[in-house]
C-alpha cells in the first residue's frame, strides 16, 4: 500500500471520529446537578413518590445482596417451579418497554400528529422500562456473564429465549438510536430507527410469548395464544403508562393538544381490551372444552385463582368500563383507572408464569410419605420481592433523572 | 458410536431405591429430596387399612428418558444441553447460564439444580463416571437386585436390549409428545 493511501484512509478516519465526537456533543442535554435532582415541587405526594422510590432502591441493594451471598436459595424457587416472580417482572417490565415503544411510533413512526408529543417520552419511557427489565433477570439467570460470553460462541437457535434476548438487545440499540435522532429533531432518521426498533421489538416481544408457546410438556401454555396475546398487551400497556407519565408530567391538568391524544389513546384501548377480553374469554373456554388433561383441569383451577380475577377486574373491565362511559374523556379517572390497570398488567404476568407451571409433570409419588402431587405452590420470597420493587424504584429514578436531563416535551 | 438406550422390565421394581442411592453414590448427587436425577415413582395403594389392595401397588422407576427429539436441548439458548456421540442428551456446566427454561420444558422433571455448581444437572447413563472408565453398565442397573434395568448399544443388533426390544411388547412415556424416548417400559 502506497503512503498517500495509508494517509488518505487516516485522514478519511480522522475525520470519522471527528464527525462522530460532533455528533455525540451535539446530542441536546441539559447540565444537572445533584442538587437541580433534589429540586422538585415539595408536595406530600411528590415527596411520598421521592421517599418510595429510594426505598425501593434500598431494597434492590439489600435484595441484590442476599442473592449474591445465597444464590438462588434466597428465592423461593424449586426444582417443579423454577421459574418465580422475577421472570415476571422481567416480563412485565419488557411488555411495558414494548407498549412505549409501539405507543411512540403511533406519532413518529406512522405519522399520527396527535400523537407525536409523546413520542420523545414513550421512547425514553420504552429505553428506562428495557433497562430496568434487564437489571431484574441479571439477578434471576444464574450466570449472566456466561450468558453474553456464550450466547455469542455457542448460539442456540432453536431457543426462543436466545432469539428473544439477542433481538432485545438489538431492539434497545435501536431505541437509544431513536431517542438521540428524537432529540436532535431528525425526524426522518427517527422514523427509520423508529421503525427498525418497532419491527425488532415485536419480533422479540412475540418470541418471548413463544418461550412459553413451545413448552408441548405444560398443554395450558402451548400454542399460537402466548406469542400474539404478548403483543396485544403490550401495545394496552403501554397505554396504560402513556396515561401515567402524561399525568404526572402535567398534574393531571391537561392542555387542550393533550387531552385529544389521551381521548384517542383511550379509544384505542377500549378496542384493544374488547379484543383481550374476546381472546381470553376464548382461550378459556378452548382449554376447559372436551376436558383435556392438564388443560381443562389447570383451566379451571385458574379460573378459581383471585389473582387471575385481579387482572381481569383492574385490567380489563374497569377500565373498558370507565372508558365507554363518556369515550375516554375523563382523562384524570383514566390516570387512576391505568394505575390500577398497571397492577391488574402484573398480575397478568405473574399469572402467566406461575399458572404454565402449575401443574405437576411427575404424578406418582417419588418418596416415603409423600402426599400424591397435586399442584405446585409457590409465594415468592422476601429477596425476590425486594429485588422486584427494586425493578420499579430503578424504573421511577431513571425516568426522573431522564426528565431532568433531557428535553421529553415535544418541540413546537 | 454407539446409540445408548435402556429397557426397564418395571413390574419386577420392588422400591427398594438401591438405584437413587447407587445413583447418587456413582455420580455425586447432593443429598436432598430434591437432588435426584433417577427415582421410583409409587401408585398410592387402594383400600382402606387392613383391606388393602397389594396388587394395586405399581412402581414406575424413572430418570431422564434420553430423548431423540429433546425438549430441553431445543430451548438451551446457548447449546449447553447437547447430544453426546453416543446420542446421550448431557448439559456441559461451563456453558450453562442457569435460566432454568430446560427444567420446565422437560416433560419428564429430569433436571434439577446442582448446588456446588450451580447449573442444571440430569442423568447422562453414567457417561463421565462409569463409561468413561470402560465399564459397560450404569449404576442403577449395576445393582438393582430384580434386573429392572438392561442398558445397551440399540444400533448394536446383537445387544441384550435390542434383543428384549424385539421379544418384547413395550412403550414410552409420554410418547405422544414426540420426544422419541430412549427408555423403554417393558409390558
Amino acid at each position: 500500500m502506497s503512503e498517500t493511501t495509508k494517509t488518505a484512509e487516516a485522514v478519511q478516519e480522522q475525520s470519522f471520529i471527528a464527525k462522530a465526537k460532533e455528533f455525540v456533543f451535539t446530542i441536546p442535554v441539559n447540565k444537572v446537578s445533584i442538587k437541580d435532582l433534589r429540586d422538585f415541587e415539595k408536595t406530600p405526594r411528590n415527596n411520598f413518590i421521592a421517599v418510595l422510590t429510594l426505598a425501593f432502591i434500598a431494597m434492590f441493594v439489600v435484595g441484590v445482596a442476599i442473592y449474591l451471598s445465597q444464590g438462588h436459595h434466597a428465592y423461593n424457587v424449586t426444582r417443579e417451579h423454577p421459574w418465580g416472580l422475577l421472570i415476571a417482572v422481567y416480563i412485565f417490565f419488557v411488555v411495558s418497554s414494548t407498549g412505549l415503544c409501539i405507543v411512540g411510533s403511533l406519532g413518529d413512526v406512522f405519522g399520527f400528529k396527535d400523537y407525536e408529543l409523546i413520542a420523545k417520552r414513550a421512547i425514553f419511557g420504552s429505553i428506562v422500562t428495557i433497562l430496568a427489565g434487564f437489571a431484574v433477570i441479571a439477578f434471576e439467570i444464574g450466570h449472566p456473564v456466561t450468558m453474553l460470553i456464550y450466547n455469542v460462541l455457542s448460539p442456540g437457535l432453536t431457543s426462543a429465549i436466545w432469539w428473544m434476548g439477542t433481538l432485545y438487545g438489538i431492539y434497545l440499540t435501536f431505541m437509544i438510536i431513536e431517542f438521540v435522532f428524537l432529540l436532535k429533531n431528525d425526524m426522518k432518521m427517527a422514523k427509520i430507527f423508529g421503525l427498525s426498533g418497532l419491527l425488532v421489538g415485536l419480533a422479540a416481544h412475540s418470541n418471548l410469548g413463544s418461550v412459553f408457546g413451545f413448552l408441548n410438556a405444560r398443554p395450558i401454555s402451548n400454542g399460537v395464544f402466548y406469542p400474539t396475546y404478548f403483543i396485544l398487551t403490550a401495545f394496552i400497556t403501554g397505554i396504560f403508562i402513556a396515561f401515567i407519565i402524561m399525568g404526572i408530567r402535567y398534574k393531571n391538568v391537561f392542555p387542550e393538544a393533550v387531552k385529544t391524544m389521551l381521548t384517542g389513546l383511550a379509544k384505542i384501548q377500549a378496542l384493544l381490551l374488547s379484543i383481550l377480553i374476546f381472546f381470553v374469554t376464548w382461550k378459556m373456554l378452548t382449554d376447559i372444552y372436551g376436558g383435556m388433561p392438564n388443560r381443562a383441569d389447570v383451566a379451571l383451577h385458574i379460573l378459581g385463582s383471585w389473582t387471575f380475577w385481579a387482572e381481569v377486574i383492574l385490567a380489563m373491565l374497569i377500565p373498558l368500563i370507565v372508558i365507554l362511559k363518556d369515550y375516554g374523556k375523563s382523562h384524570v379517572l383514566l390516570v387512576w383507572v391505568s394505575l390500577a390497570g398497571m397492577v391488574g398488567i402484573f398480575f397478568m404476568r405473574y399469572n402467566l408464569v406461575h399458572d404454565t407451571q402449575l401443574k405437576p409433570l411427575q404424578m406418582m409419588k417419588i418418596r416415603e410419605y409423600q402426599l400424591v402431587p397435586e399442584w405446585i405452590h409457590y409465594f415468592p420470597s422476601a429477596t425476590e420481592i425486594m429485588i422486584s420493587l427494586g425493578g420499579v424504584g430503578l424504573c421511577i429514578a431513571m425516568y426522573y433523572v431522564g426528565s431532568k436531563v433531557f428535553n421529553l416535551d415535544a418541540d413546537h | 458410536m454407539s446409540r445408548y438406550g435402556m429397557a426397564l422390565d418395571y413390574k419386577n421394581c420392588i422400591n427398594c431405591k438401591a438405584c437413587e442411592v447407587a445413583c447418587k453414590e456413582e455420580n455425586g448427587v447432593l443429598l436432598g429430596a430434591d437432588k435426584h436425577r433417577i427415582w421410583v415413582g409409587a401408585n398410592d395403594v387402594d383400600g382402606e387399612w387392613p383391606l388393602l389392595d397389594i396388587v394395586s401397588a405399581t412402581f414406575m422407576p424413572s430418570q431422564c428418558q434420553q430423548c431423540e427429539d429433546a425438549p430441553c436441548q431445543s430451548v438451551c439458548p446457548t447449546n449447553a444441553t447437547y447430544y453426546d456421540e453416543n446420542d446421550v442428551v448431557r448439559v456441559d456446566p461451563d456453558k450453562c447460564i442457569l435460566c432454568s427454561y430446560c427444567m420446565n420444558a422437560c416433560p419428564y422433571d429430569a433436571r434439577y439444580v446442582d448446588d456446588r455448581t450451580m447449573t442444571v444437572d440430569k442423568c447422562n447413563f453414567c457417561s463421565d463416571t462409569r463409561l468413561s472408565r470402560g465399564d459397560t453398565t450404569t449404576a442403577c442397573q449395576n445393582t438393582c437386585p430384580t434386573k429392572v434395568r438392561t442398558f445397551g448399544d440399540l444400533d448394536d443388533p446383537e445387544s441384550e436390549i435390542s434383543e428384549l426390544l424385539r421379544t418384547r411388547e413395550h412403550f414410552s412415556l409420554k410418547a405422544h409428545l414426540g420426544t422419541k424416548p430412549k427408555l423403554y417400559y417393558l409390558t
